[in-house]
């Protein structure tokens, strides 16, 4: 990782790998407690790519993607083995400022989590973390955030309100605002969608759309549609282990593993 | 699946058994929940019953009417004995009448022989049996009616008695009243007159005399003023003792003439203390004359000032019971009270004058009678027009109208008398009517001014707020302002809250946020553990053992809380320096050891750096420089500014500097950044230290000093000991609610802070606390709760002493112990045990308004965060 400094913020600038690889996953086991969720994965993240997980209930997906970003740290008991190398650094290594790499990767939950302040101050809240108090960035950063998160028109006028007065669909699209506001380098999202309706599922995946290449994207999802419309790669896990990665035209039409098949056309599952 | 579904069908009815016992549990948790709010309620209309005759004043109950028949001359003095069986009438002639107060009928009575001399003066005692006689030759004469008393059985009464009235019978001179336990108590009269003393030189008339009595034992001690008609006064005591070999007695008379008075003074009303340290002659016009007579060796004249304004008559100059209020009663119907005061800067030689204290609602005509009680600053006004009023001094409120001013009669401007326990009245109207009231006024002294309000008491320099429910001597007067003690309440608390939010809250913060919560789970429990604590234990540990320690280690006990706040942000700096893989390895239990001996370390050096900090800033005594005894302001000052000083310099120092300080830390390794960090602390420290030390400079400078304010006097049972031990009755409570409020604010709001790249801090203070605030809110308040009812506690360490005092070396008495202390000297229905009751009921609106407060607060916030 390197650091370089523009106009008063840090930038964790993250080098491509050998072949476009941002981030990669060697190795990687995890036990809660004494039970194992996730066993020896091993998988490559391309830079500027939406990679999708999918896979059963239960089989890890958000496991891994809170392991990308240490949001398993706070879970008592955990213990890990193998490597995630993004760009050239190990984050499960020794010296690995942690707020830092979190500040690189903006993580949507499964479950809308606003914070119980008003619309822009929840937006902002990245910023402000990091001591910007100037009104103008602040403002600047809100109305770009929502903007893209297709908010901005619901929201426009009534910022200072409550965000927990907003729909869920609403709230879902306040947290992407605000995953976004950090200007993250990766956008992590746990099943993004999975409270909306259709409608605000696909003013979300439009927005995934805008942002490929920009950021690189990992989502987890449910909706074979959703994988197969938005994702260049796909991920199939089962019981904690990866069993199949590949593009995603490849996964949905020519599956190497039987059970990835079984899986996205649905007969199994 | 199929073979469970065949084996049994779930009835789609509800059973019997179900409703019933739906039923049963309905209704009784309806009943109980009624009984509940029932006994609140009944607890409250309880407590309000009791205290309301505290404010009801009094009432008349009963009213006799009946004319008698008077011989003799004008009336000099009247009489009631205790039970209120007989009264007597002495007359100019040295006749007495007597006769049955209920009945109005006549008794045969005995006389005093004056030998045909004309009296000239004539003084009542307080206790209405002793009176003195001043004649037309200058001599005075002691005389005391006696109402003496004898129980006997049914059988022991004589024959052929008079019925006068149900119970009393009479046989004409005495009163024979039937009394529970079939008993009969007997009432008659006997007098007794002294042999005369001459108190003019000159043999001149006398024409104004007072007469003290005092028992000491068995030798009466009597003292008397009186004045000639050559306006020369004179001052006596006089002394009977008894020889016990020869059973004689011999007069020992100290006696002092004092200066004359002015020619052409009509003097009305002459008045000396028990002690004979002061005698007062009295102009009709208003004019005192007050001489100082202590020790009767060289009087003089040490003051002369008005009592009324010009044109006004004195009518009643008189002592209340403890001879330290004057009553001064006008022509114009005015009643006012005077005290004599130390007033250094009086006119008066003795640097004594005297002072209106009191003002009473004037009567509509002019105030010609006056009745003392005995017992209490309970007094009777009667006016020329009829009127008339019975008083309390210290309330200065009008007890009861016992008659309206106003009568077309002027004949009823005659004399009063108020019975010994304050339960009857007497008015004798001029010349030949009488008339009886029974009166009810069982708390004379309480009144919303008394309780809550500033009252000037006897022998007080200014008015105060005074709790002193019980004193030595009998005129002792109670003092029941409760305003010290809700003050103690509300000091005791605000101390104990003030060391216990900081440290409960910060605990809470650091086991729900910051602590492995496996290791919270350990530590909470113990931390609860603490609340178990017996209140008495505590109480008893703070006086026996942590008040002596505190006092001896005062400087050290300080110093404490400087060094540790200290020590644990260096600490924490010193944390960061250690490389992470270690400090990885160490987080838990080691790191939480760390911070542990941290604080250990810390109070260790704190005691053994007390005396040299007592040195350093209290001129090596820290009692002495608390009593102003040596050393300045500004040690103290520079010690007190230093957390306001470390807010202001270091949000200084961010504004100015904090952004490139901040970039440029970024650009650093780990270990040089967090060098750099301690650097930035140490400058923020010593900029906190130069800048408190300028501002204390400053202060000490306009002269402004914390002694005999926030500071002061050091007590051993003082409030920072009660802070200490009432906090750790508090710390527990609000360390557990707030813990749980924390802990229970969602999971995925910690989560998506962090995800935003948030620390564990900035979590904490931006979207935790606010979240939890309505739970951290009624932690607090329901620790604040416990402070303000806290009992034992305070009971034991504050002291209890009633001091309106903010000094937090001092102690402090506050409702709750206050109730605890007195109950066992407060009979039932007495005025402190109703006043105790008060007390109570104040404790309760207290704690209800906390809760109230607390309780809307609460929804107020829980509102906001409702969806969550
Ligand atoms: N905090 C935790 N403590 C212990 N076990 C956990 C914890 N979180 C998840 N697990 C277990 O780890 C396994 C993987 O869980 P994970 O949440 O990653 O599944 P998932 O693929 O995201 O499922 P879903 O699609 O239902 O969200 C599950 O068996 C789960 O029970
Ligand atoms: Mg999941």
């Amino acid at each position: 990782m390197d650091m370089e400094s523009t106009n008063g913020q840090t930038v964790y600038h993250i080098k491509k790998g050998p072949d476009g690889t941002l981030l990669s996953i060697e190795h990687f086991d995890l036990w809660y407690g004494e039970t194992q969720a996730l066993f020896d994965v091993t998988m490559t993240v391309e830079k500027g790519f939406v990679t999708a997980l999918i896979g059963p209930s239960g089989c890890g997906k958000s496991t891994l993607l809170r392991s990308i970003n240490r949001m398993n740290d706070l879970i008592s008991g955990l213990k890990t083995d193998g490597k995630i190398v993004l760009g050239d650094t190990d984050i499960y290594g020794p010296n690995v400022d942690v707020i830092g790499l979190r500040k690189t990767m903006g993580m949507v939950f499964q479950k809308p989590n606003p914070f119980p302040m008003s619309i822009a101050d929840n937006v902002s809240y990245p910023l402000r973390v990091d001591g910007i108090r100037n009104r103008k960035v602040l403002e600047e950063t809100v109305y770009n955030a929502l903007v893209h998160a297709a908010l901005w028109d619901e929201v426009k006028d009534r910022l200072r309100d409550n965000a927990l007065g907003l729909s869920g669909g609403q709230q879902q699209r306040l947290c992407i605002a605000r995953a976004i506001a950090a200007d993250p380098e990766v956008l992590l999202m746990d099943e993004p969608c999975s409270a909306l309706d259709p409608v605000a599922t696909a003013k979300i995946e439009d927005l995934i759309d805008e942002l490929r290449g920009r950021y690189t994207i990992i989502i987890v999802t449910h909706n074979m549609q959703q994988a197969a419309r938005v994702s260049d790669n796909t991920a199939f896990m089962y019981l904690g282990k990866l069993i199949e990665y590949g593009r995603t035209s490849t996964i949905f039409t020519n599956p190497k593993v039987d059970r990835t098949r079984l899986y996205v056309t649905g007969r199994f599952g | 699946m199929q073979q469970t579904e065949s084996q049994y069908k779930r009835p789609k009815e509800t059973r019997r058994s179900v409703l019933i016992a739906d039923k049963v549990a309905d209704k009784t948790i309806t009943i109980g929940g009624a009984l509940v709010i029932a006994a609140v309620l009944g607890m409250m209309v309880f407590l309000v019953l009791k205290v309301v005759p505290l404010f009801e004043g009094g009432a008349v109950q009963s009213h006799r009417e009946y004319s008698l028949e008077m011989p003799g001359s004008r009336t000099l003095a009247l009489a009631i004995d205790d039970l209120k069986t007989i009264a007597v009438r002495v007359s100019e002639d040295g006749r007495i009448t007597a006769w049955h107060v209920d009945s109005g009928s006549p008794l045969e009575s005995p006389r005093f022989d004056l030998q045909g001399k004309q009296v000239t003066a004539f003084s009542q005692c307080i206790d209405q049996r002793h009176m003195a006689f001043g004649f037309f030759d200058g001599s005075v004469r002691f005389a005391s009616v006696q109402f003496k008393t004898e129980i006997l059985t049914p059988e022991g009464l004589p024959a052929g008695l008079k019925e006068l009235s149900a119970g009393d019978k009479s046989d004409g001179r005495a009163i024979y009243s039937i009394i529970p336990g079939n008993q009969v108590r007997k009432t008659w009269i006997e007098v007794e007159l002294e042999e005369p003393i001459q108190a003019s030189a000159s043999n001149s008339p006398i024409i104004a005399l007072d007469y003290r009595l005092k028992h000491f034992g068995e030798r009466p001690s009597k003292t008397l003023a009186a004045i000639d008609r050559q306006l020369v006064g004179v001052a006596m005591r006089v002394e009977s003792k008894l020889n016990l070999f020869t059973r004689k007695t011999t007069l020992a008379v100290d006696k002092a003439e004092l200066p004359a008075l002015p020619a052409g003074t009509a003097v009305t009303h002459a008045l000396v203390d028990e002690g004979a340290n002061s005698v007062y002659f009295v102009d009709k016009s208003g004019t005192v004359y007050r001489f100082n007579t202590r020790g009767l060796e060289e009087p003089f004249l040490a003051e002369v000032l008005r009592v009324t304004p010009s044109g006004v008559d004195v009518n009643v100059f008189s002592f209340l019971v403890g001879e330290s209020s004057i009553v001064v009663g006008g022509s114009d119907g005015s009643v006012n009270i005077f005290f004599l005061l130390n007033r250094p800067d009086a006119a008066a030689q003795d640097s004594l004058t005297l002072v209106k204290t009191r003002t009473f609602a004037p009567q509509p005509a002019a105030i010609v009678g006056f009745s003392p009680s005995e017992q209490s600053k309970t007094f009777a006004t009667l006016d020329a027009s009829g009127g008339i009023r019975v008083r309390h001094a210290t309330s200065e409120r009008t007890l009861v109208s016992v008659r309206e001013s106003g009568m077309p009669r002027s004949d009823l401007a005659g004399m009063i008398v108020l019975a010994p326990r304050v339960d009857g009245l007497l008015a004798l109207g001029n010349p030949i009517t009488a008339d009886f009231w029974g009166l009810s006024i069982p708390h004379p002294e309480t009144s919303l001014r008394t309780l809550f309000g500033k009252v000037w008491y006897e022998g007080y320099p200014e008015p105060t707020y005074t709790w002193q429910s019980t004193g030595a001597t009998e005129a002792f007067e109670p003092k029941i302002s409760l305003v010290p003690l809700i003050f103690g309440t509300l000091k005791a608390t605000f101390y104990s809250l003030l060391f216990a939010i900081p440290v409960a809250l910060l605990a809470a913060i650091y086991t729900s946020e910051f602590l492995d919560p496996d290791l919270r789970g350990k530590i909470k429990p113990a931390i609860e553990v603490m609340a178990s604590i017996p209140s008495v234990v505590l109480g008893f540990v703070a006086a026996l053992v942590l008040a002596p320690v505190v006092e001896t280690w005062i400087a050290a006990v300080l110093l404490v809380f400087v060094v540790v706040p200290m020590s644990l942000v260096l600490a924490a700096y010193l944390w960061q320096l250690v490389p992470p893989p270690i400090a990885l390895r160490m987080e838990g239990i080691p790191k939480f050891l760390f911070m542990l001996s941290v604080v250990c370390l810390a109070m260790f050096t704190a005691y053994h750096v007390g005396p040299v900090f007592e040195d350093l800033f209290f001129d090596g005594n820290f009692k002495a420089w608390l009593n102003r005894d040596r050393g300045a302001a500004a040690p103290f000052w520079f010690l007190a500014l230093l957390p306001v000083s470390a807010v202001a310099v270091s949000t200084g120092l961010s504004r100015l500097f904090g952004q490139r300080f901040n970039r440029y830390i970024r650009t650093l390794q780990p270990f040089p950044a967090a060098l750099a960090d301690l650097g930035r602390w140490l400058a923020v420290a010593g900029g906190t230290l130069a800048a408190s030390y300028i501002m204390a400079l400053v202060l000490q400078g306009i002269g402004i000093d914390p002694r005999s304010s926030v500071v002061g006097t050091y007590v051993q049972r003082n409030t920072l000991v009660v802070g200490f031990a009432m906090g750790f009755a508090v710390i527990p409570i609000i360390y557990t609610l707030a813990d749980d409020a924390l802990n229970s604010v969602p999971d995925h709001l910690r989560s998506a802070s962090l995800g935003c790249g948030a620390t564990i801090w900035q979590t904490t203070i931006w979207v935790i606390l606010p979240t939890a605030i309505s739970g951290v809110f009624s932690a607090v308040m329901i620790g604040m709760g416990r402070a303000v009812g806290e009992t034992m506690i305070l009971v034991m360490s504050a002291g209890n002493t009633p001091l309106l005092d903010l000094n937090i070396f001092n102690g402090l008495r506050a409702l709750s112990a206050n109730i605890a202390v007195e109950l066992p000297e407060a009979p039932k229905d007495d005025t402190l045990y109703r006043v105790l009751f008060l007390t109570g009921l104040v404790l309760f609106a207290m704690t209800f308004v906390i809760n109230t407060i607390a309780e809307m607060v609460r929804l107020h916030f829980r509102k906001r965060s409702m969806q969550l």
